[in-house]
């Protein structure tokens, strides 16, 4: 049980799927109560288990982007054509348009029941933006990329020299920021000091790359070895092409108007051919990794609790799908039941069950013993 | 932050006067008494459900989406066109009552896309002592006709042509005998979901209410189809039908003893009254749980 509880680092896919798992979930409702649960139920897990890194401490960032798209959502209903409905909450001036433009319409009356149609349909798509922000907090990027298949390998490298960048720079402007106060320059204009430190970081991030670029060269990477181009050719369609076929399916899958024959068909064929597509590529490229992450009793907890969620937003959704879309006939408050909310309380077992993150501050040998 | 505008919605929504099955306050039970208004029958048929005729007294000129509300009923649109397309009409078909229709196993209106074609609601209009004619308009595209009659009935496993008539005559009681002197109307010209029904016999004067309708307006002649189709040649004035005989109405009621449709809805969705609050609570401790192990664990990390 203690060695259970040893602080250390989960593996990343386990909070991947975790949070997938709510996001799916999220997508089977439209329920405020469900949809606000979901956010609560991420939110606190990634307080609790979140670590002192860069991309952890951007979570704050997911819920301001949330709160964004509920406002915009709202707001296109106020602005275009609020009137589905019967109480009329606000009468503006409509704004006449030419015969051409019909079908449009710039305000008018705007009623309750379609601003709460923004509203909830604004909260969903939050509610997956911020399970996102969740994943995105908890887990490793660099560690979610050395766990990438071996075809992948191209593009993590470039993945994790554009993620090593960003905090680069934050750490570049700082330093320039300091030197600047250091030396006593005048701090006249906003838009001077602007200038004086964006000149300097672009600099900075230049020879920086350069120095990047001519390390890596030197030390193999980026070498396409002795492969045909017709076979590079061949693997990449098959890749694009296939993911092309993920993208559709899972769209179709998780959205119930659409044709069924594009969800499950679409799905399995896509993942088949990209699954052909990283064997070819796979077959070329052989890597060894140093210390690869396993996965242990926590991380099938995590990955448990995700997939519970969804699994049991799929399953109310087929027995009672009036109070996972309320509906807007008639305004009363959204009716809510037993089950769907106790499964999306599935999702905060993470918070509890799983070993807090290792501090970056102790020895590892320190840990250990 | 959006746990605030939750809050100020849900302040509105409180404000708001409760619904009923049938809105008693709007138009009245039983067939119009005079030539002003416009009678709305809703023909459950293979439902199950007695028939309903209500009157929506409206003087002004409105759409059939205005008669069906003004009447009192509770309509859902579908999620995808909105209330261009009517799936349920007093909350029938539900989301809970399986619908037998052919092909499709355990079917259930989830009012997400639009209904099979096999099970619809189909949308008729009349004149006065005029036969049943199927809709060849949207419900938001075409007007009511004074003194007419508007019906829905539920077409359940039929074909374009065996679509069945509501099972009520559309002859108002003390004008029966009299002619069928309403003007016919003429067809969508273009496939346009937005082309609406020229106005006819009007005074040039008349002050033409503003429409304000959505942009997307599929007819409810042509169910599970993105795309419209052209609109079907209609029968010449010749072949019109003729009124149903009064004396082969089916039963029919104001609908005054219907079930509220709030309270099915909760009922066959299984909600809890105390889920919500449950649910708000266990927000609200999450949000403060939060709080207080963040504190924590920054504390710990500091020390």
């Amino acid at each position: 049980m203690a060695r259970y509880f040893l602080p250390r680092d989960l593996h990343p896919a386990a909070w991947w799927v975790w949070a997938l798992g709510l996001s799916v979930a999220a997508t089977r409702t439209t329920n405020p109560w469900l949809l606000l649960m979901i956010v609560a139920v991420a939110g606190y897990v990634v307080v609790a288990r979140r670590t002192d890194a860069p991309w952890a401490m951007a979570f704050r960032m997911y819920l301001y982007l949330g709160a964004v798209i509920v406002c915009v959502r709202v707001f296109f209903r106020l602005v275009f054509g609020g009137a589905e409905g019967s109480t009329i909450i606000l009468r503006l001036p409509e704004i006449p348009l030419p015969a051409w433009a019909a079908g449009i319409r710039l305000l008018g009356d705007v009623s309750a029941e379609s601003l709460l149609g923004g509203l909830y349909d604004g909260l969903r798509l939050a509610t997956m933006v911020i399970c996102l922000g969740a994943a995105n907090a908890l887990a490793n990027p660099k560690r979610l990329l050395k766990a990438m298949p071996p075809a992948l390998y191209e593009v993590g490298t470039a993945v994790i020299v554009a993620l090593s960048v960003f905090p680069q720079l934050a750490e570049s402007v700082l330093r320039v920021r300091r030197a600047r106060k250091l030396r006593g320059g005048a701090s006249g204009k906003r838009v001077a000091a602007l200038h004086a430190i964006i000149i300097p970081v672009l600099e900075d991030a230049l020879s920086r790359s350069l120095q990047l670029a001519a390390s890596m060269d030197s030390r193999g990477y980026g070498r396409a070895g002795l492969v045909e181009a017709r076979a590079r050719l061949l693997t990449g369609a098959l890749m694009i092409v296939g993911l092309i076929g993920v993208c559709v399916g899972v769209y179709a899958t998780l959205d119930g108007s659409t044709p069924r024959f594009l969800a499950a068909p679409v799905l399995s064929s896509g993942v088949l051919v990209a699954l052909a597509g990283f064997r070819l590529a796979g077959r070329r490229v052989r890597r060894t990794r140093y210390r690869p992450d396993r996965w242990h009793l926590p991380e099938l907890v995590v990955a448990a609790s995700g997939i519970g969620v969804a699994a049991v937003m799929f399953v109310t959704s087929t027995v009672n799908p009036m109070n996972l879309n309320p509906s807007l006939i008639t305004l009363s408050w959204p009716a809510l039941s037993w089950s769907p909310l106790l499964g999306v309380l599935l999702g905060v077992i993470p918070a509890v069950l799983t070993p807090l993150p290792a501090s970056p501050h102790v020895p590892a040998e320190k840990v250990a013993a | 932050m959006s746990r605030v505008l939750c809050a100020v919605a849900f302040l509105v929504l409180a404000t708001a006067p409760p619904a009923h099955a049938i809105d008693q306050s709007k138009g009245h039970p039983g067939y119009c008494r005079d030539g002003t208004g416009v009678t709305v029958v809703v023909d459950f048929q293979q439902l199950g459900g007695t028939t309903i005729v209500r009157c929506n007294p409206q003087t002004t000129r409105g759409t059939g989406l205005d008669a069906l509300k003004g009447a009192g009923f509770q309509i859902a649109g579908v999620q995808r066109w909105g209330e261009a397309f009517i799936c349920r009409v007093e909350n029938r078909p539900s989301a809970t009552e399986e619908l037998p229709v052919k092909g499709r196993d355990r079917y259930r209106e989830m009012c997400v896309d639009t209904p099979p074609a096999a099970a619809y609601w189909s949308y008729w209009h009349a004149g006065n002592n005029c036969g049943w004619e199927y809709s060849q308009w949207g419900v938001k595209n075409r007007d009511f006709s004074a003194g007419g009659f508007e019906g829905w009935s539920f077409s359940l496993n039929a074909g374009a042509d065996t679509n069945p008539q509501p099972r009520i005559a559309p002859v108002r009681p003390g004008t029966e005998g009299g002619g069928c002197n309403a003007k016919e109307e003429p067809p969508p010209v273009s496939n346009d979901l937005n082309e609406k029904q020229p106005v006819q016999g009007r005074q040039p004067g008349e002050q033409q209410r503003q429409q304000t309708e959505d942009t997307s307006a599929p007819q409810p002649g042509s169910p599970t189809s993105a795309a419209l189709p052209p609109p079907k040649p209609r029968p010449s004035a010749s072949a019109r039908p003729s009124a149903p005989n009064p004396a082969d109405n089916v039963k029919f009621t104001g609908g005054e003893d219907a079930e509220d449709v709030t309270v099915a809805i909760q009922r066959q969705s299984g909600a809890s009254d105390y889920a919500p609050w449950v649910a708000g609570a266990g927000v609200l401790a999450l949000g403060a749980g939060a709080f207080f192990v963040g504190r924590r664990r920054k504390r710990a990390q500091e020390s």
